[in-house]
């Protein structure tokens, strides 16, 4: 059938009137009409378009084993396994398991995730735990990568995974200084990428764009000023929301999978 | 030690060969099943800690001397630094037995906790 689509294509190439080594060159950056014929004919459901992300599934349900085993031996940490719509595994876990739950995965035999790539955070003002704290790893040993969430509010701190990795100290300085995350236990907790005198966390969803102070050069004191916020014009309201739901049918869909039971015991 | 070449060097930067690896290797996982023996039977992290580390421990066993042999069956590296992995393992398992992950979730999460797209 490929081959069949491959000819035609080259003929149709050749009476364009171009010569035989530029047909193959041709064909090397035509794949998304070859990929658009064959979607076409062949049947729907596997994805054969080559900018669309291939799902493998024998990968996806290896790595929600893993985090099913996860879930087995710690279940007093583990609420939640999930696995997202492009098959990245995640661990949703108690905050007061932080510590236990990185230190395991990042010692177990079966486990191995030696490095810690990134924290990240996420605020969601209508939950009673605003902040997601999310902590992704990395298993050089295994190659799989692992995310695990969890989360807390303004007060409440969470206890610093700096001993487990050495790497945290930084990343966690970052959740500090823009979500307002007390990290307990952390060495030296203080801000990291705003300026010097800096208030207040810039990703909370509660602060203003434009932040609350302005800072410019003043030629008669001959030094930087610092300033209130001051709009030139008078403040208008730009309501970028349509009044309109867009996607009413998909209010409630999601493609993030529970993966507590297998996905063979599902059907 | 016929017949067991001595490594000259690790390849890897920082990590020194080690003097005696099995017998370090073999010692730090009766460790591991010692500190293990001391939490409830149905523990799963019990269960699988014990079946990977007697599986480990039956090949260095059968391998005697020879770390090649190890290496080569157990596929996890050098033997320097299975002797790294068990070290972590056993670390973890002494702080197991403190935090008791076996016992039932500590916390259950609101309603909405994990939901996604948050409702409004």
């Amino acid at each position: 059938m490929a081959s069949n689509i491959l000819r035609k294509l080259s003929c149709s190439l050749k009476n364009v009137g171009l010569s035989g080594s530029r047909v193959y060159q041709g064909l090397s950056v035509a794949p998304s009409v070859l990929s658009r014929c064959l979607s076409s004919e062949a049947s729907a459901g596997a994805e054969s378009r080559p900018t669309v992300r291939q799902h493998d599934a024998v990968a996806r349900e290896q790595i929600s084993d893993f985090g099913r085993y996860v879930a087995e031996c710690l279940p007093k940490y583990v609420q939640k396994v999930q696995m997202t719509g492009t098959d990245e595994l995640e661990v949703l876990i108690a905050p007061e398991g932080v510590v236990p739950v990185l230190t395991f995965l990042k010692d177990h035999h079966n486990a191995q995730f030696a490095s810690l790539a990134d924290i990240g955070g996420v605020d969601v003002p209508t939950r009673m735990y605003r902040f997601e704290v999310v902590y992704n790893l990395l298993s050089l040993r295994y190659n799989t990568r692992i995310r695990v969430k969890t989360y807390t509010d303004e007060l409440t701190p969470i206890d610093s995974v700096n001993e487990v990795y050495k790497a945290a100290n930084w990343y966690e300085r970052e959740i500090w200084d823009m979500f307002g995350v007390f990290f307990a236990d952390h060495p030296d907790l203080r801000r990291i990428l705003t300026d010097y005198g800096f208030e207040g966390h810039p990703f909370r969803k509660d602060f203003p764009l434009s932040g609350y102070v302005e800072v410019r050069y003043d030629d008669a004191k001959k030094r930087v000023v610092v300033e209130p916020l001051e709009l030139a014009q008078e403040f208008r309201r730009f309501e970028l929301n349509s009044p309109w739901e867009q996607f009413p049918n998909f209010r409630d869909t999601s493609v993030i999978e529970d993966a507590t039971t297998p996905a063979a015991e599902k059907k | 030690m016929a017949g067991v070449t001595l490594k000259l060097a690790t390849g890897l930067t920082g990590m020194k060969v080690a003097r005696h690896p099995t017998k370090t290797l073999s010692g730090i996982y009766g460790k591991i099943l010692r500190t293990t023996a001391k939490m409830p039977d149905d523990a799963a992290y019990r269960k699988y800690t014990e079946a990977v580390v007697r599986d480990r421990a039956a090949v260095v066993e059968r391998a005697g001397d020879d770390w090649k042999r190890v290496e080569q069956e157990l596929n996890s590296g050098q033997i320097e630094e299975l002797i790294i992995q068990a070290d972590k393992e056993l670390s973890l398992a002494r702080k197991m037995l403190a935090w008791k992950p076996w016992e039932p979730l500590v916390t259950k999460p609101e309603a909405d906790q994990w939901k996604w797209p948050p409702p409004k």
